[in-house]
């Protein structure tokens, strides 16, 4: 009986892991990192919409956090309202090296990178852009985390 | 009507998507991926760390040398120390699988000691110079340089000074 | 004690709720899929709107401070509850015809004003200034598409009155018996124009492109959904999903309800309400940019009520 009930919540994780919807904080970046990641929605090559995923227009529907820019001063509060209002269980990813340590703005005095001393980060994608195909490898990876958490 | 015509070509077609992350993907020829650093080529000139802009590239003197270390999350792919290293001790590779967990972030960088040697002439303590630097063609023979290499800066200015310039 | 069961059963189970559900659920499985052919992607696995609702199931549900709560958490339900009725109000020609104690025509009519109007009270019970204007926005929509929308409705029903000798029929039973015995609407050229102006009709009610100017997502980001979360938001996506059987399936009532007696009859209905859904929402949406809202409540009142209002006068002239 157990295992059965086992079975089938294990069946149902997996089907509500195939849904993670994105939701993009643009943390100052210089929108580099925030046209690589429509790209992976919009351009046909990259097609992010295979892993079940859709970006969405509401902090509130999102599964998956892409994080880009090193979290200028001015926007820090902002972000951090937004980042309360996603519903848990989420995944956060920082796109781009700007969020994980500042990248080129690093120890500036307008910048509070890196984000992981305001915000829980649980996938790095480094780059300067990244590519479309490792901000995929990132979701794919944030995807796992997640359906752990679900 | 072109959009009419490039819906009805994709309908037939069918979708461009490139497999990845399912299956390969492709990497352009010249991608800027991840920086490599070969130990047995640097001099420790240091001017990959006075290029680096967003400042990846550190050296740090240890007890048993100089650390040279790279943290790959801060570095952006620009290619200024694979273009000014005199050695081609630090190359630029095409790998782009960079993505990884945050708890794993640290490891994400390079770290190598170039160790010190004590000069065999007066035993003081002396970095080690890199045993192939590549494009440089020093006019001696194999010998005389691996001699040189063991000796200090200054001891190795007396030994050169004494040899003198040979044909 | 059957007679009493019927309405639970027909709403709850068999052509409503459940059975609507899950055809809602792959209809726009196969809308996806071929949107993203038509994009040259793969896109997502058909089963996709399934996931999408078994993990908005699984989320948190937030309420906003400001919103009003009772009224906040009670529209998605009510909206749902309202579609399944009218899912149950379609009849499957040759398999399933409901039966009068439901309603007619005119009760589906009303019905099918439900998720507007659930749509508008969500987004002012959540406080959003986002909400607000897509509260004002749905309102224009509204006002734009109902009226066409009433004159093709009226335009049949006056049909298929004149042809039984009388004068006007609400009766989708009557609509379809009648079709089935002259040959259906869609091959009738009176009816064309209205033919037409009930496809303009599709994308606005279903809230897709062009016409998704109260949900844009771009500009005010899902307007009336934005504060939705988790279960609720599933019942808004349950009330889309059902929203889209009952105007396939009023389309294919309306227009072309040939289709052979018993299960047959079930999957036909099922094989013309796909490729509907793909010719009047999938291609126009994969087609054309997003409109704004002056320029979609102007083409509303100039194209679809022009075509509706002739062929009223068609159908009443000849």
């Amino acid at each position: 009986m157990t295992t059965l009930i086992q079975t089938l919540s294990n069946r149902v994780r997996n089907m509500a892991s195939r849904s993670p919807w994105i939701y993009r904080i643009n943390a100052g970046s210089c929108n580099g990192c925030d046209v690589e990641c429509a790209t992976t929605a919009l351009i046909p090559r990259y097609d992010v919409e295979r892993l079940g995923c859709q970006y969405c227009g509401s902090p509130r529907h999102a599964d998956i956090v892409l994080i880009t820019g090193p979290l200028t001063a001015r926007v820090k509060d902002a972000v951090m309202r937004v980042y309360a209002e996603v519903p848990e269980p989420k995944v956060t990813v920082a796109v781009g090296v700007c969020p994980i340590s500042g990248g080129i703005f690093r120890d500036g005095y307008a910048v509070h990178a890196p984000i992981d001393q305001h915000l829980p980060v649980d996938v790095n994608v480094p780059g300067c852009p990244p590519r479309p195909q490792a901000i995929i490898e990132g979701i794919a990876q944030a995807i796992a985390i997640w359906r752990e958490r679900l | 009507m072109n959009y009419v015509k490039t819906l009805i070509r994709n309908l037939i077609r069918g979708p461009s998507t490139v497999a990845y992350p399912f299956g390969p993907a492709w990497t352009p020829v010249h991608f800027r991926g991840r920086v490599e650093f070969k130990l047995s080529s640097c001099t420790a000139c240091r001017a990959c760390e006075q290029v680096c802009a967003p400042g990846a590239i550190r050296f740090d003197k240890t007890p048993e040398g100089l650390r040279f270390m790279l943290w790959h999350n801060t570095c952006v792919f620009c290619g200024l120390c694979e273009y000014y290293c005199p050695t081609d001790a630090i190359r630029q590779t095409d790998d782009w699988h960079m993505a990884h967990a945050t708890a794993n972030q640290y490891q994400m960088a390079i770290r190598e000691v170039i160790p010190y040697v004590s000069c065999s002439a007066c035993g003081t303590k002396a970095l080690a110079s890199a045993p192939n630097p590549v494009g440089v063609i020093p006019p001696f023979s194999a010998e005389e340089i691996e001699q040189q290499r063991n000796l200090c800066p200054g001891c190795r200015k007396t030994a050169l000074a004494e040899r003198g310039v040979t044909k | 004690m059957l007679e009493s069961l019927y309405i639970p059963f027909a709403a709850l189970l068999f052509p409503g709720g459940l059975f609507a559900l899950a055809l809602g659920l792959t209809l726009k499985g196969f809308d996806r899929r071929l949107a993203a052919r038509l994009q040259a992607r793969v896109g997502p696995p058909l089963a996709q709107p399934i996931y999408d609702l078994v993990k908005l199931a699984r989320k948190r549900t937030m309420v906003p401070d400001i919103a009003n709560e009772p009224v906040f958490l009670g529209a998605p339900l009510v909206g749902a509850v309202s579609m399944a009725l009218a899912a149950a109000l379609v009849p499957i020609p040759g398999f399933y015809t409901p039966d009068p104690v439901l309603g007619d025509l005119l009760v589906l009519l009303y019905l099918l004003t439900v998720p507007a109007i659930v749509l508008m009270i969500a987004g002012s019970a959540s406080g959003s200034p986002f909400g607000a204007i897509g509260f004002s926005r749905e309102m224009a929509m509204m006002l734009a598409y109902e009226g066409p929308l009433v004159l093709v409705v009226a335009a049949v029903a006056m049909r298929t009155g004149m042809g039984m000798g009388g004068w006007i029929s609400f009766s989708l039973t009557d609509i379809i018996a009648y079709q089935q015995t002259h040959g259906a609407f869609l091959l009738d050229p009176v009816m064309w124009p209205a033919l037409l102006a009930f496809l303009a009709f599709y994308p606005a009610n279903l809230g897709i492109i062009p016409f998704d100017i109260p949900e844009a997502e771009t500009e005010v980001l899902e307007g009336p959904l934005l504060e939705y979360s988790g279960p609720a938001l599933g019942l808004f996506k349950i009330m889309s999903a059902l929203k889209a059987v009952v105007v396939l399936g009023l389309g294919v009532a309306l227009f072309y309800p040939i289709a052979p007696e018993g299960a047959a009859g079930l999957l036909v209905q099922v094989a013309k309400m796909v490729l509907l859904m793909l010719i009047g929402v999938t291609v126009v949406r994969v087609s054309y940019g997003r409109m704004r809202i002056d320029q979609a409540f102007r083409f509303f009142l100039k194209w679809p009520l022009a075509l509706s209002v002739i062929s009223l006068a068609f159908v009443a002239l000849v």
